[in-house]
């Protein structure tokens, strides 16, 4: 609650109370950390599939570079050599592409689509902010004038804040409440939601060295 | 070859007549032949000596020095072991022969006999020997070593220890150096009519030609460490052995890519941690996840680097060091292919040459033959390497491979999924990622629906009575509310206030301008811009929370205001003096500031709605309309407007 301006000589009045405020900043500290999170885990993880996608580039360019050497010329079983080579390279290219791919649909996507909630959610909360402010001031309007002496036009002016403060709050309050409601919500469907992107993690990489595994080996069978 | 007769005292022809003069020359056999004797005994002997020292040498010594490296007593030693196999076969020849006669004959066609053997092992000791000597001195800085060595050598061979490991070492060469100078000896002292002379010519002639070769082999093998260390580029082309260059240029390469490689895999791959982030999950298939993955940095990749630069890297590495070796050399050899052309000119124009033109020629021809008998086996064994080298990549990808497939499949295994094929579990994931994504964007609207909520200001009753009446007359949704006070300009335009209702009636003007609306007021009609107008909510009145579902959107509106009932409900009791008014006739009536008055009428009997019948105190009068505030609106604007041709009539 800092930007609202000190008022020297004003005790600084705590209109919502302690504990609601603290939940509240608990919980949009809990989002947050969460939100930040989301958006390094992204960022990690683009660049680990394209450090993965430039790993097998490079190693096809070995290959073909092998190939394109007179030596393959002269040497036939050094040809043999690095056609296998090549081979494997190329095909291990196509495994991690595929893997990339499936990283690229069940991780990054739905990471992303977890992100994009967190621009409305910091929204209302900016709005919850604004909302308090009105509050906060119009509060002090009420406590202004209910502090001067109780002539005609105070009173009148009295009541017209009064009856202008009592909106505002409800709104606040109404914001407030609904923020409080929906974050751990929010927070908490987290862990479901990412269930199915982990193990799909784990699920594309297994999948990527089973089979450069089998041709591997099955080129190593080729090999006298 | 020249004559040794020579050295004799000159005695050609003196076979016949003196007396004295044949005593003298039977004297002068006599003792040429005793020098003979002499020279063959002393070349036994010290072959038998040399024989033995060399076994010292090598068996004991060596066997003692187990205190340096192995390869470092191999470079010493070289092959000592051949030679003393070739010498003391040699040797025992040597004493085979009978008599002293016998053996002068013997000596000749044995040097004769082994002069190819000792050729081969003692060039190659010769050749090693500048090296050896070179690892001997560097030992010789080093305190501990030659204590060692010193202590080895004081113990075995004391003669020796003052110069120590060096004086053991310069045997075979200075042996293989003496043989010519012990047999020319013995040569000058045969007769050339002996039988054994031409053996022994022969002999001696042969172990020059051993030591020139030996010579030769040593020049060729030292012009290739001395111009291996040269490193200045030459400018000009390479003609021949594309095979060596292009194996060097791939190689280098594909070490450079390796090195990107290495480069990229380790500076990004590596540097994700992904298991660190701490997304507080607690369990699932994050754990899983978690495991997995830092056993896979810790371990696997950390390990398949590791042995990436080992296996790979550092061989393919060195293979290109090694290749620029003879390439610097084929460079050099063109060089003095130019240098050699030259001196053949002179050669074919003068007949002869100097010093250095030989010199010339010899270096050219040493290169020459070296790179033409070396390098097809250097090729050779390149190729090998590097084959070598490529299966080791495959093999490290395969263990690769297999390594992440055992962890992931532990780590799977403790999923629920399994079990389940991979095309099934594809589709699984995309089913659960389609309700998961509906899940958020539900969460996504409902953070979006926190819109502020109007502040619904009531309406004065006056604007109250003038809504109906517009209801009345048109349907709820034409109503739209004023945001912000329109001064009208112009033929027909409006000047409204902020806040109130009107009904619109077409969405055009006449010009079919879209942006200026007719709208009525209740009472009068004109234009109004369409940017200032918002679709109005009626409230029903009896209502006492506007839980309005539709329309709007706003879901979340406070349940319990019972704002817009309090205030409809108190219509008339709310009002207020704002200011104090004296009455200044008897129509009027006096008020004071903050007084709460009633409102009987809110125009006087003219029409006027400048002044409202109040009673006040008991007391009934006009006031002015304006000193009248109805909470909780900030401007009176249900009450009088100021300027002119304002058009709210009330009703």
């Amino acid at each position: 609650m800092s930007w609202i301006p000190f008022k020297i000589g004003q005790p600084k009045k705590q209109i919502v109370p302690k504990t609601v405020e603290r939940d509240f900043e608990r919980e949009y500290g809990k989002l947050q950390q969460l939100e930040d999170q989301t958006k390094k885990l992204q960022k990690d993880l683009k660049k680990s599939t394209d450090a993965d996608l430039a790993m097998s580039k490079s190693a096809v360019k070995i290959s073909s570079d092998l190939l394109s050497n007179p030596l393959c010329e002269q040497d036939q079983e050094f040809l043999n050599l690095v056609t296998a080579l090549d081979t494997a390279m190329k095909r291990m290219d196509a495994f991690n592409q595929e893997k990339v791919n499936q990283i690229q649909k069940t991780v990054i996507e739905p990471l992303k689509k977890f992100g994009s909630v967190f621009p409305s959610l910091n929204m209302a909360v900016k709005r919850r902010e604004q909302a308090l402010q009105d509050y906060k001031r119009l509060q002090s309007k009420v406590e202004k004038y209910e502090e001067k002496e109780k002539t005609g036009p105070v009173l009148a002016k009295l009541h017209q804040v009064r009856e202008e403060l009592r909106p505002v709050k409800d709104d606040f309050e109404a914001k407030n409440r609904q923020l409080l409601e929906e974050m751990p919500r929010f927070y908490n469907s987290r862990l479901d939601y990412f269930q199915p992107s982990f193990e799909s993690l784990i699920r594309a990489q297994m999948e990527m060295f089973r089979g450069q595994l089998a041709m591997e080996l099955e080129i190593q069978e080729k090999k006298p | 070859m020249a004559s040794y007769l020579e050295s004799e005292p000159p005695s050609p022809g003196e076979s016949s007549g003196d007396e004295s003069q044949g005593v003298e020359a039977t004297r002068i056999c006599e003792k040429m032949k005793l020098n003979q004797r002499l020279a063959a005994k002393e070349l036994v002997n010290t072959e038998a000596k040399y024989v033995h020292n060399l076994q010292l040498c090598a068996s004991d010594i060596r066997s003692h020095l187990h205190e340096l490296p192995q390869g470092d007593l191999d470079v010493i030693f070289s092959n000592i072991d051949d030679i003393i196999k070739v010498n003391s076969r040699f040797l025992k020849d040597l004493e085979k022969a009978g008599s002293e006669e016998e053996q002068i004959s013997l000596l000749g066609n044995l040097f004769l006999e082994f002069q190819e053997e000792m050729e081969n092992t003692y060039k190659v000791y010769c050749a090693c020997y500048n090296q050896a000597l070179a690892l001997v001195e560097t030992y010789r800085k080093v305190p501990k070593l030659q204590k060692v060595i010193h202590d080895v050598i004081t113990a075995l061979v004391p003669q020796a220890c003052a110069s120590g490991l060096s004086f053991l070492l310069v045997m075979p060469v200075q042996r293989v150096t003496r043989y010519p100078l012990l047999l020319q000896k013995i040569l000058e002292n045969t007769p050339p009519d002996d039988e054994a002379y031409e053996a022994l010519q022969r002999a001696t002639r042969a172990m020059q030609e051993v030591n020139s070769n030996i010579n030769e082999y040593k020049r060729q093998k030292e012009i290739a460490t001395k111009y291996n260390k040269l490193e200045h580029l030459t400018v000009r082309e390479r003609l021949a052995r594309i095979n060596t260059h292009s194996i060097s240029k791939k190689t280098l390469r594909l070490s450079q890519l390796f090195k990107q490689e290495a480069g990229i895999v380790t500076r990004t791959f590596l540097r994700i941690k992904p298991y660190e982030c701490d997304l507080e999950m607690e369990g699932g298939a994050v754990q899983q996840y978690c495991c997995f993955t830092r056993d896979l940095h810790l371990l696997v990749f950390l390990e398949f680097k590791q042995r990436l630069e080992r296996l790979v890297y550092h061989p393919l590495h060195h293979l290109s060091k090694a290749l620029l070796g003879p390439q610097n050399l084929i460079k050099k050899r063109l060089d003095k292919l130019l240098d050699f052309e030259r001196t053949e000119e002179k050669l074919a124009e003068m007949g002869s040459m100097t010093y250095e033109e030989e010199a010339i020629r010899h270096t050219y021809q040493a290169l020459n033959s070296l790179l033409v008998s070396e390098l097809p086996q250097f090729n050779q064994v390149a190729i090998q390497w590097l084959g070598q080298i490529l299966n080791t990549l495959m093999a490290l990808q395969r263990d690769l491979a297999q390594q992440v497939l055992q962890r992931a499949e532990r780590e799977l295994g403790q999923l629920p999924h399994s079990h389940v094929s991979d095309f099934d579990f594809r589709k699984l994931i995309e089913d659960t990622l389609d309700k998961t994504s509906a899940q958020l964007q539900s969460f996504c609207q409902n953070f979006q629906k926190v819109l502020p909520v109007p502040v619904r200001q009531p309406l004065q009753p006056a604007a109250e009575r003038q809504v109906q009446a517009l209801m009345s007359k048109y349907s709820p949704s034409k109503l739209y509310q004023v945001t912000s006070n329109i001064s009208g300009s112009g033929n027909l335009a409006l000047t409204l206030q902020k806040g109130q209702i009107v009904a619109v009636l077409q969405d055009r003007d006449i010009k079919g301008n879209t942006s200026r609306w007719l709208v009525d007021t209740g009472g009068y009609r004109g234009y109004v811009p369409a940017g200032k107008l918002e679709p109005y909510q009626v409230v029903p009145h009896d209502k006492p929370s506007m839980q309005s579902g539709s329309g709007d959107g706003f879901k979340f509106l406070p349940v319990e205001t019972p704002r817009s009932s309090t205030h409809v409900a108190m219509p008339v009791f709310q009002v207020v003096a704002a200011y104090p008014f004296v009455a200044r006739s008897n129509y009027e009536v006096s008020l004071q500031a903050g007084q709460s008055v009633t409102v009987l009428e809110r125009q006087d009997k003219k029409g006027n709605p400048e002044w409202s019948l109040v009673e006040v105190n008991g007391q009934r009068g006009y006031v002015p309309s304006n000193f009248l505030v109805c909470v909780p609106s900030p401007t009176p604007w249900g009450w009088s407007l100021p300027t002119g041709d304002s058009s709210l009539s009330h009703m």
